[in-house]
């Protein structure tokens, strides 16, 4: 009976079907309600930094803010503009989404928890996430409006910027790790905490962070919705659920970035002290505290800084971090070449 | 030297990080928001809210149809009618306020010889329509019986600096 | 003429007048509450201080103070400062601080001139006195508490009014203002005494509390309570108005108008016509305009013009006249008569039906006969210029008709036209002083002529003029005193009967013959309309009076506030009221009534501004070309020898009060009727 059940889920297509759709909903449904939370922490934590309260009116503690926000988005008009391409403007914000939740698929949350351990993953990351471009993009060109296609020049002119340094941020690492599995990359940062790259590849770590930010359009980097100049930029003609899967998006790649840092510089689902009782705890739970962290500082960091100017963002993406960065990359290969430490393959 | 020092300090990012430690040790702080509808601020006895036509303590309404508070109204909010009453006082017979014109200047208040109209410590008085917001003599007569004490007390209060 | 020196300008000015009026011509202002341009120096107030070298060393009072060659004048000095100061603060040591419920308040002098020489607190620290309120009648109220003793009341109730019914008892503190005993003012200019109070002592009983001079609307308009066209100006608030003033006016009015002038305007708010009615199987129902206009467009369809008249009531502006007039022209009926009571007056010759010497000729005539006219009743205020003739002395005053109390005595030659026979031929003893008069006045009222043999009696009027030798080059003094606002424009408009056409008896006795079926009513109240017998009546006009309760259609029109108009007033002076207000509902103005229907009659007439009704105005008659001037009047034929029977004169007005549509609805009216009534029945 076992067999068989087992036999219909590894080798019958059904099977295999229903496996994956189950995989796919174990991430996506604990990732979604994270998304939601996330708008409350931030707020919640913004809110501290100004000695405010934040949210605390809808449920204990204003927990359930997140359901009365999405509620209301579900539950108001969308609104098309007369002048918008009504195809693309409801295509965009579907792309956007559709782009932040498949980069998870190769996201290791534990020893083998993953959907498609893929060798590539690294490179099916960055690619998905430079479609996500696309979203805003055609959500700005769509709009017509002109704010909205000032928002999303910006965004692509900012994506393409930082994906340069992210790039090379990436090939750091993968110098470092010699493969671009990801399960891989945790594997390879076995050990005591300081054996985690964020250390031995700080500058590195620091540029991937702000890089992230730029990438998922985060304070200070929020030129392309800026609030006052471009009354919300790519989304400022959206409405509604519209509206809400943009949000939904700019969230969950905040989240997959986050999930990247960890994989990539926190030692993934390592535990930071390799020994009992630490090793005990699920590996998804150090995982899970590692992207926290990092959301925290997302918030932390637009809670403390104010938005760049654009010119500012251009010279610091491409004539601060694109030559350290390439810097970069070449004295750890050279490190790793001439002092021996060229990962075994 | 100098120099050196200031790229040094750039690549340790060491303003950033002075400011993330700001920002992390007020997140520590007391709060200063007060919890509105279930707590509120303090208030001044000076406030000017909501307007109350007060009375007398045996009953007898304070206003005398002066029309100073209509005249000196900046934003032209109160409307006055007069005739003598049947024992030949001057009194209202229409006594209005166009809440949504007023700005709440308290040019009334000050005008008032008698502290008839006075703006009272009552913030809290949305409506869901304009109508409700224009207030006539029976309402502003009701609100004054309503805040009587609150008001007399700030008066008091107040009058040592008028 | 004498220089002076005031405050270090030296100027001349005319000798005998004032320190007070020589700082006014060098347009310094004197603050001031007894000193009154038109009444006696009395000199109680000291307010208008001043320092005056040579002299005494101490302020002196500049009302009462002639002016002298060589004087030094300072008025702002320190010890002028200082005397005004201390003046003021004795008048506010009793005068109640209750500006917020006084009606004064915001034109009260005391007021004004506290914030400038008052004090911000008093020293005087025992009660205030205390003074009965007194009882002066429905128009004036009292509270005497606020009295500082002026005197100017007493001394216009005494010197304009011609009642010597005010008066001042005790001395000092226990000073007060008081009629003696207690009873309502006998006369018909009691309004006056609000304005002149200088505090709130004397205020409006109609108009209490019911409004701030500051909320009013000021327009400046003309009276048409009577015939003498007093300048006013209309104070509104909204569409309402609130009160009427005097305008500032001396070959008119002076500064004084009557109480019916002042008060009748509450009539404005009652019983007005605000929409069109149609006589619908007996009764008045409400209509449109457009149903209104095909009532009557139906019943003159092939209608003889000779069957249609039309009546013009006493009130009507000039252009509404002469818009009726047209189209009465265009329908071809002579029947228009603008004469309600019946006046023997004719439309040629000007002379013969406007008051030639003017009102302000009245200050140099040294002669004056009222033949069938008691002007205290027809026009209270040029009977109280008649009165300021007698007193300036020099002037001798005889009546020829009704028994009247004119407030100065006046010789009374007889009751009707057998008197008026025997003075014209000499044979009685005014006849004389009439003709060594340097400036006789013949003053012929509607008594006279309103009655069947009016014609003779106003040719006996002008033979005896001519007799007396008082109308000269230099001098016309023969005088008609209307009692219509709008009779001496009608008149000038010509219109009265055309060829063939009837006068308002002959209408009247037409309709009731029925050789006339359509009566046209421009706001004609006055005339007996159970007469109209069966005829088709249209009453335009603008309140539910005697005409529009007879009428078959009405037409809503605007009263005189309400629209702008030119008026004529007895002399013949044309002035212009402005609109202070708008006709109520669908009412409008007249003489655009007139043109609306004219087109919906097929009969346009020949004008659509009130611009180019003027000019068509000017046009017919060129005096309406000449503003707030008095054109002179030709002296032509008019009058009908013949005999005169001996009926005495009666004045045509019994209740001063009551005597147009508005006043009739007006209940302050109503009160001063009842009130002089009661003043009557306790004498």
């Amino acid at each position: 009976m076992t067999a068989d059940l087992i036999h219909f889920f590894t080798t019958n297509w059904l099977g295999q079907g229903i496996v994956i759709f189950a995989q796919c909903l174990a991430v996506t449904v604990p990732l979604l309600i994270a998304v939601a939370y996330m708008t409350y922490v931030d707020r919640k934590v913004w809110a501290a930094i100004q000695l405010r309260r934040g949210p605390n009116v809808v449920g204990p503690f204003g927990l359930l803010q997140p359901m009365a926000d999405g509620l209301k988005l579900v539950l108001k008009e969308t609104i098309i503009p007369s002048s918008a391409n009504s195809v693309l403007f409801v295509i965009a914000p579907m792309i956007t989404f559709m782009t932040a939740l498949v980069a998870w698929a190769v996201v290791p949350f534990d020893d083998g928890w993953v959907i498609a351990d893929i060798n590539v993953g690294i490179l099916y990351l960055f690619a998905i996430s430079s479609l996500g471009v696309y979203g805003i993009i055609i959500a700005g060109w769509a709009s017509n409006s002109k704010y909205a296609f000032l928002g999303a020049l910006r965004s692509a002119a900012q994506m393409v910027s930082y994906e340069v340094s992210i790039g090379f941020v990436l090939i750091t690492v993968l110098l470092c790790v010699g493969s671009l599995n990801l399960s891989d990359v945790v594997e390879s940062q076995r050990g005591w905490f300081w054996r985690w790259y964020f250390l031995p590849l700080l500058p590195m770590f620091v540029i991937f962070f702000v890089s992230a930010l730029a990438e998922t359009n985060r304070t200070p980097f929020d030129l392309p919705m800026s609030e006052a100049e471009l009354v919300a930029g790519f989304h400022t003609e959206y409405s509604a659920m519209t509206f809400g899967l943009f949000f939904l998006g700019e969230y969950a790649n905040m989240i997959l970035l986050s999930a990247l840092g960890a994989v990539l510089f926190l030692g993934g689902w390592l535990s930071p002290i390799p020994y009992a009782p630490f090793t005990l705890i699920p590996g998804v739970v150090w995982f899970a505290l590692k992207i926290a962290f990092l959301l925290f500082v997302f918030s932390w960091t637009k809670g403390t800084l104010p938005r760049y100017r654009y010119d500012q963002l251009m010279r610091l993406g491409w004539k601060v971090f694109l030559p350290v960065s390439l810097g970069w990359v070449v004295l750890t290969a050279a490190v790793l070449q001439f002092g021996g430490w060229l990962p075994k393959s | 030297m100098a120099s050196l020092d200031r790229t040094a300090r750039a690549f340790l990012l060491t303003e950033l990080i002075s400011g993330f430690a700001l920002t992390l040790k007020y997140m520590f702080k007391p709060k200063v928001t007060v919890n509105y509808p279930h707590e509120k601020g303090p208030l001044s006895p000076r406030f000017r809210g909501e307007h109350v036509l007060r009375r007398y303590p045996n009953g007898e309404e304070r206003c005398i149809a002066c029309k100073l508070c209509e005249a000196i109204c900046p934003a032209q909010a109160i409307t006055i009618e007069a005739e003598p009453r049947d024992d030949g006082s001057r009194r209202t017979t229409r006594y209005d306020i166009d809440m949504t014109k007023c700005i709440y200047c308290g040019f009334c208040q000050e005008a008032c010889p008698v502290d008839a109209i006075v703006e009272g410590p009552n913030f809290e008085f949305s409506t869901e329509t304009r109508e409700e917001l224009m207030y006539n003599k029976d309402k502003l007569l009701a609100n004054g019986d309503r805040w009587e004490s609150l008001i007399a007390a700030n008066l008091h209060a107040d009058a040592a600096y008028r | 003429m004498p220089i002076v020196k005031i405050d270090g300008v030296e100027m001349e000015v005319p000798a005998g007048i004032t320190v007070l009026q020589a700082c006014e011509l060098a347009g310094i202002e004197i603050p001031r509450f007894c000193y009154h341009e038109r009444l006696s120096i009395a000199g109680n107030c000291r307010m208008c201080l001043v320092e005056i070298k040579p002299g005494p060393p101490k302020p002196q009072a500049s009302c009462a103070l002639p002016v002298a060659d060589k004087q030094e004048i300072f008025t702002q000095t320190p010890m002028v400062q200082k005397a005004r100061k201390g003046v003021m603060e004795f008048l506010l040591i009793n005068h109640p601080l209750d500006c917020p419920i006084c009606d004064q308040g915001g034109e009260c002098d005391l007021q004004d001139q506290a914030m400038g020489y008052g004090f911000d607190r008093s020293r005087f620290h025992e009660n205030k006195r205390a003074v009965p309120d007194k009882e002066l009648g429905p128009l004036v109220k009292t509270s005497m508490n606020r009295c500082i003793h002026c005197t100017r009341c007493i001394r216009f109730a005494t010197e304009v009014a011609g009642v010597e019914e005010l008066g001042a008892t005790g001395r000092g503190e226990s000073m007060e203002v008081t009629t003696y005993v207690e009873h309502a003012l006998s006369t018909e200019l009691a309004g006056n005494l609000v304005d002149l109070c200088p505090v709130g002592a004397l205020t409006s009983k109609p108009y209490a509390f019911e409004a701030r001079s500051w909320e009013l609307s000021k327009t400046e308009s003309v009276d048409v309570m009577d015939a003498l066209g007093s300048n006013i100006r209309i104070d509104t608030r909204g569409a309402q108005v609130m009160r009427v003033l005097p305008r500032l006016n001396d070959e008119v009015n002076e500064e004084w108008i009557s109480d019916k002038t002042r008060h009748a305007i509450d009539g404005l708010r009652h019983q007005r016509l605000d929409r069109p009615y149609v006589r619908r199987s007996g009764k008045l129902v409400e209509a449109t305009w457009d149903e209104a206009f095909g009532a009557i467009e139906a019943k003159l369809k092939g209608l003889d013009g000779a069957k249609v008249a039309a009546i013009v009531g006493d009130q009507c502006d000039a252009e509404s006249m002469v818009a009726l007039k047209d189209l009465m022209a265009a329908l071809g009926s002579p029947n228009v008569d603008c004469r309600q009571d019946g006046a023997k007056l004719e439309a040629g010759a000007r002379g013969g039906y406007i008051f030639n010497a003017g009102v302000h000729g009245i200050d140099s005539a040294d002669a004056i006969l009222l033949i069938g006219s008691d002007p205290r009743r027809e026009s209270p205020v040029l009977n109280a210029r008649l009165r300021k003739r007698h007193l300036s002395g020099h002037c001798v005053i005889a009546t020829i008709g009704p028994v009247a109390d004119l407030t100065y005595p006046a010789e009374r030659l007889g009751a009707g036209p057998a008197s008026l026979r025997d003075l014209a031929d000499g044979k009685l003893g005014f006849f004389e002083k009439l003709k060594t008069a340097k400036h006789p006045l013949i003053v012929v009222g509607m008594g006279a002529l309103a009655r069947a043999d009016g014609g003779a009696v106003l040719a006996l009027a002008r033979e005896l003029a001519e007799k007396v030798n008082a109308v000269r080059a230099d001098w016309n003094g023969f005088a008609i005193l209307h009692t219509a606002a709008a009779r001496v424009a009608g008149l000038d408009l010509g219109l009265v009967p055309g060829e063939g056409g009837r006068d308002v008896e002959g209408i009247l006795d037409s309709c009731e013959k029925r050789e006339i079926e359509l009566v046209y009513l421009l706001a004609a109240d006055e005339i007996d309309t159970t007469r109209l017998g069966k005829a088709f009546v249209i009453y335009q006009g603008h309140h539910g009076d005697a005409g529009a309760h007879r009428a078959d259609v009405i037409l809503p029109g605007a009263a005189y506030t309400e629209k702008p108009g030119i008026y004529v007033n007895t002399e013949g002076r044309v002035q212009v009221g402005q609109r202070a207000g708008y006709p109520p509902g669908e009412a409008r103005q007249d003489w655009a009534v007139l043109r609306a229907l004219s087109e919906r009659l097929g009969k346009t007439l020949p004008y659509d501004t009130l611009e180019q009704v003027r000019a068509r105005l000017v046009e017919v008659n060129s005096s309406f070309a000449l503003l707030d001037r008095q054109a002179a009047g030709t002296w032509g034929q008019f009058g009908k020898r013949g005999a005169v029977s001996d009926s005495p004169f009666v004045s045509p007005i019994a209740n001063f009060y009551m005597t147009c549509p508005i006043s009739r609805a007006s209940q302050t009216m109503a009160e001063c009727t009842a009130s002089r009534r009661q003043l009557m029945a306790a004498e």
